[in-house]
């Protein structure tokens, strides 16, 4: 390999990471505000719905910016997790937000890879909101596992498992409903990527 | 595989995950007991003192029995509600917060350390509840 092509190879950037060359100030702007907003919406509904336990709309956002936005999506659930940490304080959900939401990203951008168009993938998506929801507590439970043991982990899952049930119900019935006209809303102003693949 | 027939088969597949997990919650979730229970439930403040409370309730989870004993009056806490249910933030007054000084307040039931939350935590009778003012060795 040449040095210029070793060069090339070591600034390759991920798929959702990547930008146009050349690099203009205009787009890094663009790319900046574009997730001030995403975080501000998030954060925004994350309060207005926090007096329904485990009833939310962050993970419908998240899944929406993937597939507008791509990966860079994760770097805004990273400063979702540092805006919730300043407003509720460190503890051990810290950790679990900071696997939880960039695991729900990377699945979206691999379902987004088979369903290139949004009314293809619109159920699959619905699906799997479902199973994120149904599998949050589950996934959550890792950190008890590593601190306390299986037996806590366990126990502390299945005490969960009526708000699992309700987050995936909720989860499924809010992706059936808004999906379709969030993405036609975004599609018809040119969010994102990939505007036309509606 | 036609596609609506993929689509109908995961819903049917999301569907039966909901009822295996409800069933493992039946099975092995929290027990909660009805009728009277007898209880001992005692705190331990930061200074290691403690004060015993002993009684019968019919409340099926602490959180109840809490209540009964906050209105009973020689007895007060605060908490707040989050998605992982009730954490406590202050018993008797003396407020435990971890964002300062890394403390809380731990709950053992029976001599253990507690699994659940105080509103998952059910009673049973001849149950002994400790609240106990715990500092995290980390902070």
């Amino acid at each position: 390999m040449t040095q210029e092509g070793a060069d090339r190879e070591k600034t390759k950037v991920p798929e959702g990471f990547r930008r146009k060359a050349p690099w203009n100030a205009a787009q890094g702007v663009r790319n900046l505000t574009e997730m001030a907003m995403m975080l501000a919406l998030i954060e925004a509904v994350k309060r207005a719905l926090d007096f329904l336990p485990n009833v939310e709309l962050v993970t419908f956002l998240f899944l929406v910016f993937t597939i507008l936005y791509g990966r860079k999506t994760i770097l805004v659930s990273f400063a979702f997790t540092g805006i919730e940490t300043l407003v509720f304080g460190s503890g051990l959900w810290v950790v679990m937000y900071l696997y939880v939401w960039p695991l729900e990203i990377v699945c979206v951008s691999l379902l987004h890879r088979y369903f290139p168009k949004d009314r293809d993938g619109y159920w699959w998506y619905c699906i799997f909101a479902a199973l994120f929801g149904l599998f949050f507590g589950a996934a959550c439970a890792i950190p008890y596992w590593i601190m306390g043991g299986p037996k806590a982990a366990i126990a502390w899952w299945i005490a969960g498992i009526p708000y699992d049930v309700v987050h995936g119900v909720s989860n499924f019935i809010l992706c059936f409903v808004l999906f379709r006209p969030v993405m036609k809303a975004a599609r018809k102003i040119g969010l994102g990527r990939n505007a036309n693949r509606s | 595989m036609k596609k609506k027939t993929k689509i109908l088969t995961a819903v049917v597949i999301v569907i039966a995950i909901i009822a295996v997990f409800l069933g493992v919650y039946q099975a092995f979730g929290p027990k909660t007991q009805e009728g009277t229970k007898a209880y001992t439930v005692e705190v331990v403040a930061s200074d290691g003192s403690s004060k015993t409370y002993q009684g019968k309730t019919d409340a099926e989870y602490l959180s109840g029995l809490m209540d009964e004993l906050q209105a009973a009056g020689d007895f007060s806490y605060e908490g707040t509600t989050s998605d992982y249910g009730l954490f406590i933030t202050a018993i008797n007054g003396e407020t435990a917060d971890y964002d300062k000084d890394g403390s809380y307040w731990a709950i053992y039931v029976n001599g253990e350390y507690g699994q659940y939350g105080a509103d998952q935590q059910p009673v049973a009778d001849g149950d002994s509840f400790r609240f106990v003012y715990e500092a995290s060795p980390q902070q």
